[in-house]
C-alpha cells in the first residue's frame, strides 16, 4: 500500500528545475564561463503545490514511520540482528504462510524425494549389474591374483596380540593364557581328528590333486603328535612352567604355492641382535624343521575344506632368563624371501623371549 | 568507542556542503581576519610561527595499510578462513590422537600442514599479485615539487607549496598551480581550471569580486590543487593542507569505509553453504558412530575427518588463479585492476555512474557546427578526423575562417609539427583553442594568415563588451585594414547592418534575423557554446599606420557585416554511444552524474544515448503537450535531469524515487558530496554502482562504488587512488570489456566449482563408508590431496578460459540476492547426483582390485578391526589364503591408488558436462584448448604418479593394471548421458522442474 502511495505521489517533486532555450542570455550562458551565475540563481525550486489528501496521507505515514521507529528503538538494540536472522531462520525451517518446511512445499518435498529415490534406485541397478559382471569373471575357487600375498608370511602361536613373550616361570597366571592358546590352537590337530579326516600323503612330494576345479580335495595329515615335546601331550605346560617354552611357527597359506621341488622349506631362529650365546639350544619339531612337501599345494577354503597348515614347533631349551631376548625364525629355501624391509613378516617372524625366574 | 563516535560525525561532517565565508568579507575584514598586511603579506617570522601551529600545506596522505596488513589480508580473508579452520581441526585431531594413542596415524598432521601451506602460498600469490598493480599505480604519482610565489614582508619570493601558510599573500599566473585555497585580492584577465574539483569543462574567470553565496561558485575563491590558465592574479591564503576544499574531499574519500566485493559476498555465501553441508554430514555420521558402537573419542575423530574432507583444498587456488588470468586480459585490454576481486564485480553491476568531463568527453572543446548562408553545417568532431565535411567552398566559409583565425588570442604552443593537430597543446581560451585547431584543420595554417594580416589594433574580450574585435591591415591590399569581430552572438548582431550570403552583401532584414534566431536556438539547445563573427572593410581613410587607438574609439566599430555562427562543445569520445547502447542492452542502467551545466550535460546526454531518442523529460513532455509540468504523466518521463541545488533539498527517500522511477537519469551542477550520496542512494536500491570518473570531486564516489573505475591518463592522482580499475586508455569502451569479462568469469567461476566440488563426494563417501560397513579405507588422505591439489587444479583452472554459452551482454546484470555463485542447486547436482556416480564409481574399482585379490565384497564387511590390527598378520582372506599386515596394506594403497585413478577418469565426464551448464557439449565444442591440455595434464599425472618407481614408498601409490583403469569408463559414460539428457530437458521446457531443481 505505502508503495503504491509514493509512486503516485513521485512526479511531484523531481521537475522544479527548469531552464528556458528562448532566454538568449541564458542559453549563452556558457558563453567565456561568465554568465553561469544568473542563469544559477533562475534555476529555483518549482515547487508542485500538494493536494490537501496527499499531504494528509503523507503525514499519517510519517506517523507510522515515527512510531516503527520508536519501537525499534525501545528492542534491545544489539539484539535486534540477531533476533531477526533468527526470525529468517525459523521462517525458513517452517513458513507456515505458504507451509513451507526448508522453503518447500509437502508438494515440492515429495516430488524432489521421488525423484532422488529414483535417481539412486538407477545407481543401485547399475551398481548390481556392474558387480554382477565382476562375478561373472571371478572364479570362486582360485584367486585372480596371488602376486600381492606371496611370497607368503609367518605366523607364530602363541598369538597374544603381542610378540613378547614375558612371563615369570613361578607365576603360572603369567603363561597360562599362553598354554591355554597353544591347546586350542591344536585342538584341530589332533590325531584322532588327523586320522578320521585326513589322508596320509606319501612325504617328500607334492600332494597334487588333477581333476575339476571344484571337486573337493582331500587333505594331508598332520598330527599333532609329530610335535613331540611341544605337542602338549607330554607335558601340557609346553614347557612354560620349566622356563623351555614351545612356539608354534605356521606360513601362511597361499593358493597355489609350492616350494621348491626336493628342497623343502626350513626354519632357523636365531638371537636377532646381541649376543649369540643368548639362546645356547634349540629342538625343532618336527626334527627336520621343515615344512614336507605333502602339504603342498593349497587349493582354497571352499575347496580344499580340512586343509591343515604344517608347523614347525620351536623348543627353546637353554635360553638366558631374566633378559629380553630378540629372536628372528627365517624361513630358508629357494623361492623363499625373507627380508624385505617393509614387511617383517613376509618368510620371517621376529619376536621377543623374556624369562623370569 | 567515543572515539569512534567521534569520527563518525566527522564523516558526517565531511559529506556536508563547504562552509566557508570568506568570498563575503570585504578586503579590511579579510586583512584583519588574518591580521596579514594586504600588500607587504606575511613577515617571515609571523610565517614561521604559522607554519609550526598549522604544519605543512599538503595533504595528509591517505593512511597507506602496511604491507604486512595487506599480506595478512591475503591470509586470512574469505576462502582462506575456511582452510585455516580445516587445518586447526586436523591438528586438534591429531593431538587428540597423540594423546591418546602411541603411535597414531600421522594422516591429520600431514593434511593440517598441507592445508597451511597452500593458504600460504596462494596467500603470497595473491599478495604478489597485487603488489604489481600496485606498482603500476606508483608510477603514476607525480613527484615534481611545487613552487609558489609568495609576498612576505614586502618582498616577492618562491617557496616550496608546503611551506605556504594561512593568510600568505600569493601570487599565480597562467600555468601555475595554485597553492592553496585563496581569496583574491586582485586579478587580470585570471581564468583557472576547475575541472578537477567541480567537473566544469571550461576555465572560469577570477576576480575579487564576491558573485555568488555558495564558494565553489562565486569568482573571488582560487582551489587549491586547481590550475591557473591564464592572466594573473594575487590572493591570500584561506585554507592550507587538508582544510582546503581539496583536502577535504580527499579525507572525505580516505575516510570512506569500502565495502564487501560482490565475489568475496559470493565466496563469504559459498562458505556457509559447505560449512552447513559439512557439520550437518559430521554431525550426522558422529551420531551413526556412537550408535554403531565406536568411543567418543574415535567418533570424534571422525567428525572432525569428514569435516575436514568437505573442505574443497584446491578451490581457494582455483579462484584466485582464475581471477589473475582475467585480470591479466582485461589488462591486455587496457584495464588494469588494482584489486582481484574487482574483476568481477564489472560483471555483477547493475548500475554505471558516470563522471562527462574526460570520461564521456574528450575534455576538449572542439568546433560542431556552423551557420551561414542561412544554412547549419556539421564539423568533424571524431577524434580521428575521420567524418563529414561541409561547404567549403563557399566564400562566406573563406571569410569566416579568416575571422575566426585572426580575431583569435589562442596559438600553438612550439615544436609539436609532428602531432596531430587535434592533439596539440594551445595557449589560451578552451573555445578559441577549438576555433584555432578547426581553421588550422580545414582552412589554412593560422599562422600564415596571421603573418600575412598583421595585427594592429585589439579590445579583448570582456565580460561586460561581451565581444573581442581586432583589427589587422588586409593581405590583398596591405595599404588598408579589416576589423574583425567575434562574441555572443545577439551582441555582435546588434553591431551589423549587412549580412553574408555567399560572399556577398545583403542588408540586414527580418527574414535573416529569424533565421539566425532559429539557428542560435538550436545550437543553443544541444548545449553548445555559440559565437557570432562578423567583419568589417576599414574605409581607406584608415590606411597603414593610422593609430588605433582602442580605450577611446577613433575608427568605425557599426554597420558591419554579419558572416555567420560557430558553435563549439567538448564532444563525447568516438566509442561512448557504443559502448552506453552496449550497457543498456546488458541491462545496466548509465546514470551521468556531473558538475557541469544541465544543458550541456542533457546535450551530452543525449548525444552518447544516456537521454535515449525518443525518450522525454517531463519538461519535455510539457512542453510537447503545452501542460504544465505538474500535470505530467510520471510514466510518460523515462528521463530526467536534475540539478544539484535541488538535490541539495531531497531527502534520501525522495532520491531514492528519481532513482527507482527513471530509466534515464542525468545529474548536472552535483558537488563530490553528492555524487557520493547518488552512489550510495543506488546501493541503498540494491544496485551494484560502477563510478566512472577522473577528477578529484569524483573520488569519494569512486571509492564508495562496489566499483570505482579512474582514467589512466587524464584522471587525477587522488581519483587513481581511491579507484579499484583503471583504463588505461581512456576509453570508456573498456568498460564494456570489463563487464563481459566479469560476467563470463562469474559463469566460469561456477563451472569451475561445480567441477571441484563433485569430486568432494567420491572423496569423503569412501571415509564415510570406511565407518559404516567397516570396509578398508578405499580413498586415503594423500590420494585426497593428490585430487584436489594435483589433478583437479589444471582442470578447473582451464574453464576459466571457456567460451560463453550465449551473448552474455545481452541479459540482465544477475540479481546479488538470488542469483549466486553457488547455490543449492549447484550442491545438489555437484553433490547429490553426478558425485554419486562418481563415488559409485570409485567403489566399483575398489571392489574389483579386493575381489580380484581374494577379498570378496561380503567377507570384507566389518573386516576392518582386523585389518587395521598390526599384529595380526595371517589375516585370511576368502579363499583362505592368509596375509600379512603389510601385504593387505600393499592391496588396500593400491585400492586408494586405482580409486583416485577412477576419480580422474570420470572427473573426464565431469569436466566436458562443466563446460556448459544449458547448451549441449556438442554445441558448446571442444575449442578450449586449455581445457583439453587440462586433461591431458590430469591423466599424465594421474599415471605418474601410480607408475612412478619410488611412489610406493613416497605416496604410498602402486602401479595398476592397466584393466582397472577401464573400469571407471562405464560411469564416464553415464555421467556425460545423464548430463545430457538433464541439459536437454532445461533446454526444452525453459522454467520446467528440470530447470528449477538443476540448473545452477
Amino acid at each position: 500500500m505505502r508503495r503504491q502511495l509514493r509512486s503516485r505521489r513521485a512526479p511531484s517533486f523531481p521537475y522544479s528545475y527548469r531552464y528556458r532555450l528562448d532566454d538568449p542570455d541564458e542559453v549563452n550562458q556558457n558563453y567565456l564561463a561568465d554568465e553561469e551565475e544568473e542563469a544559477e540563481e533562475e534555476a529555483r525550486v518549482t515547487v508542485v503545490p500538494k493536494s490537501e489528501e496527499e499531504e494528509e496521507e503523507e503525514e499519517k505515514e510519517e506517523e507510522e514511520e515515527e512510531e516503527k521507529e520508536e519501537e525499534e528503538g525501545q528492542g534491545q538494540p544489539t539484539g535486534n540482528a540477531w533476533w531477526q536472522k533468527l526470525q529468517i531462520m525459523n521462517e525458513y525451517l517452517w513458513d507456515p504462510e505458504r507451509r513451507m518446511f526448508l522453503a518447500r512445499t509437502g508438494q515440492s518435498w515429495s516430488l524432489i524425494l521421488l525423484i532422488y529415490f529414483f535417481f539412486y534406485a538407477s545407481l543401485a541397478a547399475v551398481i548390481t549389474l556392474c558387480m554382477y559382471t565382476l562375478f561373472l569373471t571371478i572364479s570362486p575357487y582360485i584367486p585372480t591374483f596371488t602376486e600381492r600375498v606371496k611370497p607368503p608370511g609367518v605366523m607364530i602361536r602363541p598369538f597374544a596380540h603381542s610378540l613378547n613373550f614375558n612371563f615369570n616361570v613361578s607365576e603360572p597366571d603369567t603363561w597360562q593364557h599362553y598354554v591355554i592358546s597353544l591347546n586350542g590352537f591344536l585342538q584341530g590337530y589332533n590325531d584322532s581328528l588327523q586320522e578320521e579326516m585326513n589322508v596320509d600323503c606319501p612325504p617328500g612330494q607334492y600332494f597334487i590333486q588333477d581333476g575339476n576345479e571344484d571337486e573337493d580335495k582331500k587333505a594331508c595329515q598332520f598330527k599333532r603328535s609329530f610335535l613331540k615335546n611341544c605337542s602338549g601331550l607330554e607335558d601340557p605346560t609346553f614347557g612354560y612352567s620349566t622356563g623351555q617354552p614351545c612356539i608354534l611357527l605356521k606360513m601362511n597359506r597361499v593358493v597355489g604355492f609350492r616350494p621348491d621341488l626336493g628342497d623343502p622349506v626350513k626354519v632357523s631362529c636365531k638371537v636377532q641382535r646381541g649376543d649369540e650365546n643368548d639362546i645356547r639350544s634349540i629342538s625343532y619339531y618336527p626334527e627336520s624343521a621343515s615344512f614336507d612337501l605333502r602339504y603342498y599345494p593349497y587349493y582354497g577354503k571352499l575347496t580344499h575344506v580340512n586343509y591343515t597348515s604344517p608347523l614347525v614347533a620351536m623348543h627353546f631349551t637353554d635360553v638366558v632368563k631374566n633378559q629380553a631376548v630378540p629372536v628372528q625364525c627365517q624361513l630358508k629355501g629357494k623361492g623363499i624371501i625373507n627380508d624385505v624391509i617393509n614387511d617383517r613378516f613376509v618368510g620371517r617372524v621376529i619376536f621377543t623371549l623374556n624369562i623370569e625366574t | 568507542m567515543v572515539k569512534r563516535k567521534k569520527q563518525k560525525s566527522n564523516m558526517e561532517e565531511l559529506k556536508k556542503e563547504v562552509v566557508m565565508d570568506d568570498h563575503k568579507l570585504t578586503l579590511e575584514e579579510l586583512s584583519a581576519k588574518y591580521s596579514v598586511d594586504l600588500t607587504k603579506g606575511h613577515s617571515h617570522q609571523m610565517a614561521k610561527e604559522i607554519l609550526t601551529r598549522d604544519g605543512p600545506n599538503t595533504l595528509t596522505p591517505p593512511p597507506t595499510t602496511p604491507e604486512w596488513v595487506k599480506f595478512c589480508k591475503q591470509l586470512f580473508g574469505g576462502f582462506s578462513l575456511l582452510l585455516w579452520t580445516g587445518a586447526i581441526l586436523c591438528f586438534v585431531a591429531y593431538s587428540i590422537q597423540i594423546y591418546f594413542n602411541e603411535e597414531p596415524a600421522k594422516d591429520n598432521l600431514y593434511l593440517s600442514i598441507v592445508l597451511s601451506v597452500v593458504v600460504i602460498i596462494t596467500g603470497c600469490f595473491s599478495y604478489y599479485q597485487e603488489a604489481k598493480s600496485s606498482k603500476i599505480m606508483e608510477s603514476f604519482k607525480n613527484m615534481v615539487p611545487q613552487q609558489a610565489l609568495v609576498i612576505r614582508g614586502g618582498e616577492k619570493m618562491q617557496i616550496n607549496v608546503q611551506e605556504v601558510v594561512l593568510g600568505d599573500l600569493v601570487e599565480i599566473k597562467g600555468g601555475d598551480r595554485v597553492p592553496a585555497d585563496l581569496r583574491l585580492i586582485s586579478a587580470q584577465g585570471c581564468k583557472v581550471d576547475n575541472s578537477s574539483l567541480t567537473g566544469e569543462s571550461e576555465p572560469q574567470s577570477r576576480s575579487p569580486d564576491f558573485t555568488h553565496e555558495n564558494p565553489l561558485e562565486t569568482r573571488n575563491i582560487c582551489f587549491f590543487s586547481t590550475n591557473c590558465v591564464e592572466g594573473t592574479a594575487r590572493g591570500i591564503v584561506i585554507a592550507t593542507g587538508d582544510s582546503t576544499v581539496m583536502g577535504r574531499i580527499a579525507s572525505l574519500t580516505s575516510g570512506l569505509a569500502v565495502g564487501q566485493t560482490p565475489i568475496a559476498a559470493e565466496i563469504q555465501h559459498f562458505i556457509h553453504l559447505i560449512t552447513v553441508v559439512a557439520v550437518f554430514l559430521g554431525v550426522t555420521f558422529f551420531v551413526l558412530s556412537l550408535l554403531l558402537g565406536y568411543g567418543w573419542l574415535e567418533a570424534i575423530i571422525f567428525l572432525i575427518g569428514i569435516i575436514v574432507a568437505n573442505v574443497p583444498e584446491g578451490l581457494l587456488a582455483t579462484v584466485t588463479v582464475s581471477l589473475t588470468l582475467t585480470a591479466k586480459r582485461m589488462a591486455r585490454k587496457n584495464c588494469l585492476v588494482k584489486n582481484l576481486e574487482a574483476v568481477e564485480t564489472l560483471g555483477s553491476t547493475s548500475t554505471i555512474c558516470s563522471d562527462k568531463t574526460g570520461t564521456l568527453t574528450q575534455n576538449c572543446m572542439t568546433v560542431t557546427h556552423m551557420w551561414f548562408d542561412m544554412t547549419v553545417y556539421e564539423a568533424d568532431t571524431t577524434e580521428e578526423q575521420t567524418g563529414k565535411t561541409f561547404a567549403k567552398s563557399s566564400d562566406t566559409w573563406f571569410i569566416l575562417a579568416q575571422i575566426a583565425g585572426l580575431c583569435n588570442r589562442a596559438d600553438f604552443k612550439a615544436n609539436q609539427e609532428i602531432l596531430p593537430i587535434a592533439k596539440r597543446a594551445t595557449t589560451g581560451d578552451a573555445s578559441e583553442s577549438a576555433l584555432l585547431k578547426f581553421i588550422e584543420q580545414s582552412y589554412s595554417s593560422v599562422a600564415e594568415m596571421r603573418e600575412k594580416n598583421p595585427k594592429v589594433a585589439e579590445i579583448p574580450f570582456n565580460s561586460t563588451n561581451k565581444y573581442q574585435m581586432s583589427i589587422h591591415l588586409r593581405e590583398d591590399s596591405s595599404q588598408t585594414h579589416i576589423l574583425t569581430m567575434k562574441g555572443a552572438p545577439e551582441r555582435i548582431l546588434e553591431f551589423c547592418s549587412t549580412f553574408l550570403l555567399n560572399g556577398q552583401e545583403h542588408p540586414m532584414n527580418d527574414e535573416m534575423k529569424e533565421a539566425f534566431q532559429k539557428a542560435y536556438l538550436e545550437l543553443g539547445g544541444l548545449g553548445e557554446r555559440v559565437l557570432g563573427f562578423c567583419f568589417l572593410n576599414l574605409p581607406s581613410s584608415f590606411s597603414k599606420g593610422f593609430p588605433f587607438n582602442t580605450d577611446e574609439i577613433n575608427f568605425p566599430m557599426d554597420n558591419l557585416c554579419f558572416v555567420g555562427l560557430i558553435s563549439m562543445i567538448d564532444p563525447p569520445r568516438t566509442a561512448v554511444p557504443d559502448a552506453v547502447s552496449k550497457c543498456r542492452s546488458a541491462g545496466i542502467k548509465v546514470i551521468m552524474v556531473t558538475g557541469d551545466h544541465p544543458i550541456t550535460a542533457k546535450a551530452i546526454a543525449k548525444s552518447v544515448g544516456i537521454i535515449s531518442e525518443g525518450t522525454e523529460t517531463a519538461e519535455e513532455v510539457a512542453a510537447r503537450l503545452k501542460i504544465p509540468i505538474s500535470k505530467v504523466d510520471a510514466s510518460a518521463a523515462k528521463a530526467i535531469v536534475v540539478h544539484g541545488t535541488e538535490l541539495k533539498d531531497l531527502q534520501s527517500k525522495q532520491l531514492d524515487q528519481i532513482l527507482q522511477n527513471h530509466t534515464e537519469i542525468v545529474f548536472a551542477r552535483t558537488s563530490p558530496q553528492q555524487k557520493l550520496i547518488i552512489v550510495e542512494g543506488c546501493q541503498r536500491l540494491g544496485a551494484i554502482v560502477a563510478v566512472t570518473g577522473d577528477g578529484v570531486n569524483d573520488s569519494p564516489a569512486l571509492k564508495k562504488a562496489d566499483i570505482g573505475i579512474a582514467m589512466g591518463i587524464s584522471g587525477s592522482d587522488v581519483s587513481k587512488q581511491a579507484a579499484d580499475m583503471i583504463l588505461l586508455d581512456d576509453n570508456f569502451a573498456s568498460i564494456v570489456t570489463g563487464v563481459e569479462e566479469g560476467r563470463l568469469i562469474f559463469d566460469n567461476l561456477k563451472k569451475s566449482i561445480m567441477y571441484t566440488l563433485t569430486s568432494n563426494i567420491p572423496e569423503i563417501t569412501p571415509f564415510l563408508m570406511f565407518i559404516i560397513l567397516g570396509i578398508p579405507l578405499p580413498l586415503g588422505t594423500i590420494t585426497i590431496l593428490c585430487i584436489d591439489l594435483g589433478t583437479d587444479m589444471v582442470p578447473a583452472i582451464s574453464l576459466a578460459y571457456e567460451s560463453a554459452e550465449s551473448d552474455i551482454m545481452k541479459r540482465l546484470p544477475r540479481n546479488p540476492k538470488t542469483d549466486n555463485l553457488v547455490n543449492h542447486r549447484l550442491i545438489g547436482m555437484a553433490y547429490g547426483q553426478i558425485g554419486m556416480i562418481q563415488a559409485l564409481a570409485g567403489f566399483f574399482t575398489y571392489f574389483v582390485i579386493l575381489a580380484e585379490n581374494g577379498f570378496r565384497p561380503v567377507d570384507l564387511l566389518g573386516i576392518r578391526l582386523h585389518w587395521e590390527d598390526k599384529y595380526l598378520n595371517d589375516l585370511e582372506d576368502s579363499y583362505g589364503q592368509q596375509w600379512t599386515y603389510e601385504q593387505r596394506k600393499v592391496v588396500e594403497f593400491t585400492c586408494q591408488t586405482a580409486f583416485f585413478v577412477t576419480i580422474v577418469v570420470v572427473q573426464w565426464a565431469d569436466l566436458i558436462i562443466s563446460k556448459t551448464r544449458r547448451n549441449s557439449a556438442f554445441q558448446q565444442g571442444m575449442r578450449n584448448k586449455v581445457l583439453i591440455f587440462g586433461i591431458l595434464v590430469e591423466t599424465l599425472l594421474a599415471a605418474f604418479l601410480s607408475y612412478t618407481p619410488g611412489m610406493d614408498v613416497a605416496l604410498r601409490m602402486y602401479p595398476l593394471k592397466i584393466t582397472w583403469w577401464l573400469c571407471a569408463i562405464p560411469y564416464s559414460i553415464l555421467i556425460f548421458i545423464y548430463d545430457e539428457i538433464r541439459k536437454l530437458l532445461i533446454r526444452q521446457h525453459p522454467g520446467g522442474w528440470v530447470e528449477r531443481e538443476t540448473y545452477y
